[in-house]
């Protein structure tokens, strides 16, 4: 029986202007699933993301991540759970590659020796050594993807969170976030990625979950939630349009 | 991509980009101290040595120096003020204004100072990486009772790191403005508004978005403290900041 990583039970959140954002959404994520929060915008996929990590708690209802309670255990949640944020610009912190990987590992007071040792390891494996000295805001935008995934993936999380991982890239940026994404999920990673345009990821992904305003409409593997997308505001993939099935992404 | 901006931290191994920020700090406010009562030889003595540093450190002095024009204007409008306002010999007048002789001295003295400490800052902040900066103010801030001094030195750091994003956002508006015809407008007040405006709406939500990021990853004050790396030429360094500020205070 597959291991659950986080389990969601009725939780709501409304906003301090009255807006819904989330109406009573119930459901667990197994280890090593890989999960397309697809809907259109403000159906609530950001807002859903963003109790994961415990950057919004919910108004009624829990969540638990590895059994514990997300808003009781905020830091280990965090850690757990890494979050990559739609805009690479505006959540880079550190003025050079490896600062701002290290940043998260500084947060968690990790020994000086030990984070050199991890930020070392992941910008190697993430090909990004070669940039360790660069000012990050001079990356192009599918590294500028890559480091913030770089800084999430020291903290050594066990589930990534990707708000609109491929809006803002080019081509081969989106190739790039694209492959590193598979590699992660490939490595035993939980990835779940809230996005209105599933035609990069769908062949990639094991469960598609289909939000509007705010609650869960469907939930079910690609195949079966295809042909219910563009009645929620998200555009079918061309090759599933064309009859050719789900046909994946080169990267 | 973005540019960099003259104060932007440009790579390098040139002796002071090894050399200990703290020596840095330390020499830079000794010398700005002792440039007060310095005399107009020892500054073009200290100016060479800048110059000699520019060259070390592999910066394009005329590069950094269109960078700060807008300084530089400034200081001929010092110059012109003190020119006009000191009592003397006069050289030449214009209706009620004369320029005298001490005036233009005195201007010119007060306005290479200026310059001095500002090409000083150049080249401290182009050869010291903001992380480094952030090191330093933590470590002098540290034995001041009441002073949270690792909240002051990670704000000392987003604001150099931030900077860039914001020149960027500020190019981009201007842009826009101008591809529907705003530089037909010529009254400068309102030019700025409109230009400050949407930047101040841009600068406050992408702070919003790094608070989020920074939450993210466990962001807490009680952080791994930095290290220091001298290079072991510091001695070398201080004895020469001090023979440097002593000349210009007692030459």
């Amino acid at each position: 029986m597959p291991e659950k990583i986080i389990e969601i039970k009725s939780i709501c959140h409304t906003f301090s202007d009255g807006f819904i954002g989330i109406k009573d959404i119930s459901l667990s994520i197994n280890k090593g699933e890989f999960i397309i929060l697809a809907g259109k915008n403000g159906s609530g996929k950001s807002t859903l993301l963003r109790h994961l990590n415990g950057l919004l708690l919910p108004d009624s209802g829990h969540i638990f991540v590895n059994k514990l309670d997300v808003s009781k255990h905020l830091v280990q949640t965090r850690k757990n759970v890494g979050m990559v944020f739609q805009d690479a610009d505006t959540q880079i912190v550190g003025d050079t590659v490896f600062d701002e990987v290290a940043f998260g590992l500084e947060n968690l007071k990790v020994k000086r020796t030990q984070i050199n040792e991890k930020v070392t390891r992941v910008l190697e494996d993430l090909n990004l050594f070669h940039l360790k000295e660069r000012n990050p805001s001079t990356l192009s935008g599918g590294e500028k993807r890559k480091l913030s995934i770089a800084g999430i993936l020291v903290m050594n999380p066990q589930v990534i969170a990707f708000d609109e991982p491929f809006s803002n890239l080019d081509y081969p940026g989106t190739r790039q976030a694209l492959s590193t994404i598979i590699d992660l999920n490939q490595s035993g990673h939980t990835i779940i990625i809230a996005t209105h345009d599933v035609e990069t990821i769908i062949c990639e992904a094991t469960r598609i979950i289909i939000m509007e305003n705010g609650s869960v409409k469907k939930d079910g593997t690609p195949d079966t939630m295809v042909k219910y997308l563009e009645s929620f505001g998200v555009r079918e993939p061309c090759s599933s349009k064309f009859g050719l099935g789900l046909m994946p992404w080169p990267t | 991509m973005a540019d960099l901006i003259p104060f932007t931290y440009r790579q390098g191994q040139s002796l002071l980009h090894l050399v200990d920020v703290r020596c840095k700090f330390f020499i830079i406010c000794l010398v700005s101290m002792s440039m007060v009562s310095a005399h107009l030889f020892p500054c073009f003595f200290y100016f060479i040595i800048l110059l000699f540093f520019f060259k070390k450190a592999g910066l394009n002095i005329f590069a950094s120096l269109n960078g700060i024009k807008y300084f530089i204007l400034l200081l001929f409008f010092i110059f012109i003020a003190r020119a006009l306002t000191i009592k003397g010999d006069i050289v030449f007048s214009f209706y009620s204004m004369s320029v005298t002789r001490e005036g233009l001295n005195e201007g010119f003295l007060v306005a290479f100072k200026f310059f001095l400490v500002m090409v000083t800052g150049l080249l401290f902040s182009s050869t010291t990486k903001p992380s480094s900066v952030k090191s330093a103010v933590q470590w002098f801030l540290k034995p001041i009772p009441f002073v949270p001094e690792k909240r002051v030195a990670v704000m000392v750091s987003l604001s150099l790191g931030f900077m860039p994003l914001i020149l960027k956002q500020a190019g981009q508006i201007s842009d826009a403005q101008k591809a529907r015809c705003g530089d037909l407008q010529k009254n400068p007040v309102k030019r700025i508004i409109r230009l400050v405006l949407p930047l101040l709406k841009k600068t406050f939500l992408s702070a919003d978005s790094l608070v989020l990021a920074m939450e993210a990853r466990c962001y807490s004050d009680d952080r791994t403290d930095p290290e220091f790396e001298p290079s072991g030429k510091e001695i070398y360094f201080l004895s020469a900041g001090f023979i440097i500020s002593l000349s210009l205070a007692c030459l």
